[in-house]
């Protein structure tokens, strides 16, 4: 994985097949978690921009009730009231980037299809680009941020701390234990298991947090700098 | 005042919405507040865009409110009528950002509010 620098055709990185294949197929899986806490149907169309007035019921997954948060600390009315108006159309939008992030880095499967062996990495390999549009860049930038954030539930990361020392571990092992495609990916397939990770789980999706970080932090630096060039 | 601010929310320009905040007596034309919280996921680069990028704020100012975010375990980013403050609270759940709103005057937010304010 290479940082994201800005072109003209927008913000451009490369990333490896299976760093593709991983951080789609996670976002798929926070977009249906996402889904399935929030009383978004599986039959609404995400993405089209509809004014939803769902019924907006407190997430059980502490992962999504941290993308979907209560709006005062205090009182439960304001709170209930706020996730009554915006809920729906919230976890919507964050549906919708989601899907949309994981199409881009994956499109038509060409990822799963090259580690699957169906796909010769040759014939892929021009799209080992990721080309984020900058009028995208904010909506990938998004869906980078739930991605982590789910990550870090399920990975206990509740401080700087903890963050900082999976870093370090992370940093440590990476040497010689580059992501690979291991059971962990099929094994854990429902980021909706609510159970925390441990061992080599922890190490496989840290990896994945980590790299996640790192692809948005190069992407941001670049937006702010186009954005304040923009402002003079 | 509210019609300046209700206005500012749709501007682009980010002196419209800074000269809203520094003109808004604290307490009178602006009851409610929307504070962000800390967490130990958002990266620093990527709040201080949230904040130039959706609030206007000017670099200086964005970077000031993130690190009160970060060391202070909150900040107000933004003041005004309720339904404008329930505009942004909804705004920043969609950056990924935890936010809530809260009256002015409430509890310790006042003091944050206050300070807030002459930051601008």
């Amino acid at each position: 994985m290479t940082p994201f620098r800005s072109t003209p055709d927008g913000y451009v990185a490369r990333w490896e097949a299976v760093e593709r294949h991983v951080l789609a197929r996670v976002a798929r899986d926070v977009a249906e978690l996402v889904r399935a806490e929030s009383g978004v149907g599986p039959d609404v169309e995400a993405g089209a921009g509809i004014a939803f007035t769902g019924v907006g019921r407190v997430p059980h997954d502490p992962a999504v009730q941290r993308l979907l948060p209560d709006a005062h600390k205090e009182d439960p009315d304001v709170a209930a009231d706020f996730r009554h108006l915006t809920q729906t159309d919230l976890a919507a939008a964050k549906i919708a980037r989601l899907e949309a992030f994981a199409d881009a880095l994956d499109p038509a499967q060409a990822a799963s299809r090259v580690l699957d062996g169906e796909l010769d990495e040759q014939d892929w390999a021009e799209d080992a680009q990721v080309v984020v549009a900058r009028d995208d860049a904010q909506a990938f930038a998004g869906a980078l941020t739930d991605v982590r954030i789910v990550l870090a539930e399920r990975l206990g990361l509740d401080d700087d701390d903890a963050v900082e020392q999976l870093h370090d571990e992370v940093i440590a092992g990476v040497a010689g234990d580059e992501l690979d495609e291991t059971d962990d990916v099929d094994g854990t397939d429902d980021a909706g298991d609510p159970t925390a990770v441990d061992g080599e789980q922890r190490r496989y999706w840290g990896g994945v947090f980590v790299a996640a970080g790192f692809a948005q932090e190069s992407l941001v630096d670049e937006m702010l700098a186009d954005l304040r060039a923009r402002r003079g | 005042m509210l019609s300046t601010l209700a206005d500012a929310g749709t501007a682009t320009e980010e002196e419209t919405r800074t000269d809203a905040q520094t003109d808004t007596v604290p307490g009178l034309a602006d009851p409610w507040v929307t504070i962000v919280w800390n967490d130990p996921v958002n990266l620093m680069s990527y709040v201080s865009y949230v904040f130039e990028s959706y609030f206007g704020y000017p670099p200086a100012k964005a970077r000031k409110l993130m690190l009160q975010v970060h060391h202070d375990g909150r900040a107000v980013v933004s003041s005004g009528p309720r339904e404008r403050m329930e505009v942004d609270v909804q705004a920043m759940h969609g950056y990924g950002l935890w936010a809530t709103l809260q009256q002015s005057g409430q509890g310790a937010a006042a003091g944050a509010g206050g300070a807030e304010g002459g930051a601008a």
